[in-house]
């Protein structure tokens, strides 16, 4: 009798506990998705269904808020046969593999300017991330009238050194995109600075000072220490801004308009003038599937390279 | 060695002044009586000097207007994006709950979407909507940032069981423990995303050129320009427009530098 009764308590208890769980359980699930749901709500509306819509738009054809005709994959194939596609995409990859080098070594210059132990260094940080405050258009403002020719200031500087010559530095294609690779240099490599001096400063200052005693140069602490302690940041750097320069527009629209001809027009460019001006969303939606694949495709090996990263 | 230490010198600081220079000419410029020379030194450099630009910018472009609309889209973008981050952040690193996988898979999926890939639906959507030269177009696509998600869940992902353990045991519900422990430790990635959001909410460029046509709801990065375009020969009043829209952006850079720099750097690494 005893002995059931304790039974019987213990049972009880146990199912108390059950319960309690599992309300527990409830609890969680109601509190954790009304956490979740403002953030949820507007990222299903503007990032979810945008990509699904998009897809559809791209078997249209029609302009926007009129009734559409579904054309299967008729975009696609015109796409494939429309050589300002192919020049608009080639010259978004020209940029990335103009652009990715160039910002990505002498952001690393300068944080090694910045770091080193000459007299305003801080002073320096101000002023090579400075740009990277101002927004694109005053900073094409800024080059445009600079770039000038016969009015403009570098044109100007160039005669009184003693070159002569008059430089179109944007109405001709190779200038144009020098001068456009420039300004996006000056514009935003304060920002991939600012990552290498972060990974200059977790160096510990022990393996050079190792590295001085057993009679290492700069050259050699540099290229032995320095540039192999920086793989992970130099990693992230290249694909942070190899995924920026995939975006291009803002710089060749409001320079050169994509100009001379459509030689420096890139693909969000193009995308931007069949969408908006052409008013031709089918169209401008299949090729911006296209710059989705290519920067899915970057992004995916981040996350990997990152999360690998993360496991070490 | 002294030469090899002269020689550092003399290309960092000249690496630094091809730098500023740029900033600089627009300043002077912008001071200088329309018309004058402002590509000789010695001409950029003598006088007169005179506010007139700014006072044909004042009274030409909507400047105040601008300015304001773009601290409004960058403030409630920035506000907006910490708030709901931070909730669902909470939810992915502290509650076990039926979908978490998913949730999480589709949040860091997106990561991978560039805006400039899906301007075609969301415009389509904002018209849709009747939304085109609103506030709410401006604001509300941005707002939802896998970013800001995943960098707050692995500063929760930190904070000690215990602490979260001892609040429970006290009584505390789930909100309490977001507002009264979780929010106050992690002000720092919070400022981080903070300055991060809000850059890049100040410079966004597409999305408002797209959805703002009207002048009185353009941001200063269309609506600059668009004021520019009519003053194509005069270098004084464009380059005046330029510094009045950097102003804000300069300012707060000179006050938080620091801040600045270290929230880029934690939002950029991690």
């Amino acid at each position: 009798m005893e002995m059931n009764h304790t039974h019987s308590k213990y049972k009880f208890i146990r199912l108390s506990r059950i319960k309690k769980e599992s309300s527990e359980v409830m609890k969680n699930n109601i509190s954790a998705w009304l956490f979740l749901f403002p953030f949820l709500f507007l990222y299903g509306w503007f990032m979810l269904y945008p990509i699904i819509k998009g897809f559809y738009i791209s078997l249209t054809k029609g302009s926007f808020g009129v009734e559409s005709e579904f054309v299967w994959f008729e975009n696609y194939i015109e796409m494939f046969k429309d050589y300002h596609f192919w020049e608009a995409l080639w010259n978004t990859v020209y940029f990335v593999l103009i652009s990715t080098p160039t910002i990505v070594v002498i952001g690393l210059i300068m944080a090694l300017i910045v770091n080193s132990k000459l007299v305003g260094t801080s002073f320096l940080r101000s002023i090579f991330f400075m740009p990277y405050m101002l927004a694109i258009s005053v900073v094409t403002s800024i080059w445009v009238f600079i770039l000038q020719p016969y009015t403009g200031l570098l044109n100007s500087i160039l005669h009184q050194l003693g070159i002569e010559k008059e430089i179109f530095w944007l109405s001709e294609p190779t200038l144009a995109w020098f001068s456009i690779l420039f300004a996006t240099l000056w514009w935003t490599v304060g920002f991939n600075m600012v990552l290498f001096l972060a990974g200059l400063q977790e160096i510990p200052d022990e393996i050079y000072e190792a590295a001085e005693i057993d009679g290492a140069g700069p050259w050699k602490k540099f290229w032995y220490i320095t540039l192999p302690s920086l793989k992970g940041v130099m990693v992230l750097v290249i694909i942070l801004q190899s995924i920026a320069s995939f975006k291009l527009f803002g710089q060749p629209w409001l320079m050169t308009g994509g100009g001379p001809g459509t030689s420096t027009r890139p693909l969000v460019q193009y995308i931007y003038e069949v969408g908006f001006k052409e008013w031709n969303p089918g169209y401008a939606s299949a090729m911006s599937y296209v710059l989705f694949l290519v920067t899915i495709i970057f992004a995916f090996i981040q996350y990997k390279l990152m999360s690998e990263k993360r496991g070490e | 060695m002294k030469g090899r230490r002269l020689l550092l010198y003399i290309g960092s600081y000249l690496f630094a002044a091809i730098w500023f220079i740029p900033l600089l000419w627009m300043l002077i410029t912008s001071f200088k009586p329309e018309g004058s020379v402002v590509t000789v030194l010695s001409e950029l450099l003598r006088p007169p000097f005179t506010i007139e630009s700014y006072k044909t910018v004042q009274e030409q472009a909507l400047m105040g207007k601008w300015t304001w609309n773009s601290v409004v889209v960058a403030v409630i973008q920035t506000f907006g994006t910490l708030l709901l981050c931070s909730l669902a952040a909470f939810a992915l690193s502290q509650i076990q709950f039926k979908g978490k996988k998913l949730v999480f898979v589709l949040i860091v999926a997106g990561l991978m979407v560039p805006v400039e890939a899906t301007i075609i639906p969301l415009f389509s959507m904002i018209v849709e909507l009747n939304w085109v030269n609103s506030y709410s177009a401006l604001i509300l696509p941005g707002i939802a940032l896998p970013l800001g998600v995943l960098i707050l869940k692995q500063f929760y992902d930190s904070i000690p069981k215990a602490l979260v353990e001892a609040a429970k045991i006290d009584g505390a519900n789930l909100f309490t423990i977001w507002w009264k422990i979780f929010l106050p430790l992690s002000r720092t990635s919070m400022a981080a995303l903070a300055i991060f959001v809000f850059i890049q909410s100040w410079n966004n460029f597409l999305w408002p050129l797209l959805v703002a046509n009207d002048a009185n709801m353009m941001t200063l990065p269309v609506a600059i320009p668009t004021f520019q375009s009519s003053f194509a020969t005069d270098l004084s009043v464009p380059m005046a427009a330029n510094v009045l829209a950097s102003l804000p952006a300069l300012i707060v850079f000179i006050l938080f530098q620091k801040h600045i720099i270290k929230g880029i750097t934690m939002t950029g690494i991690k």
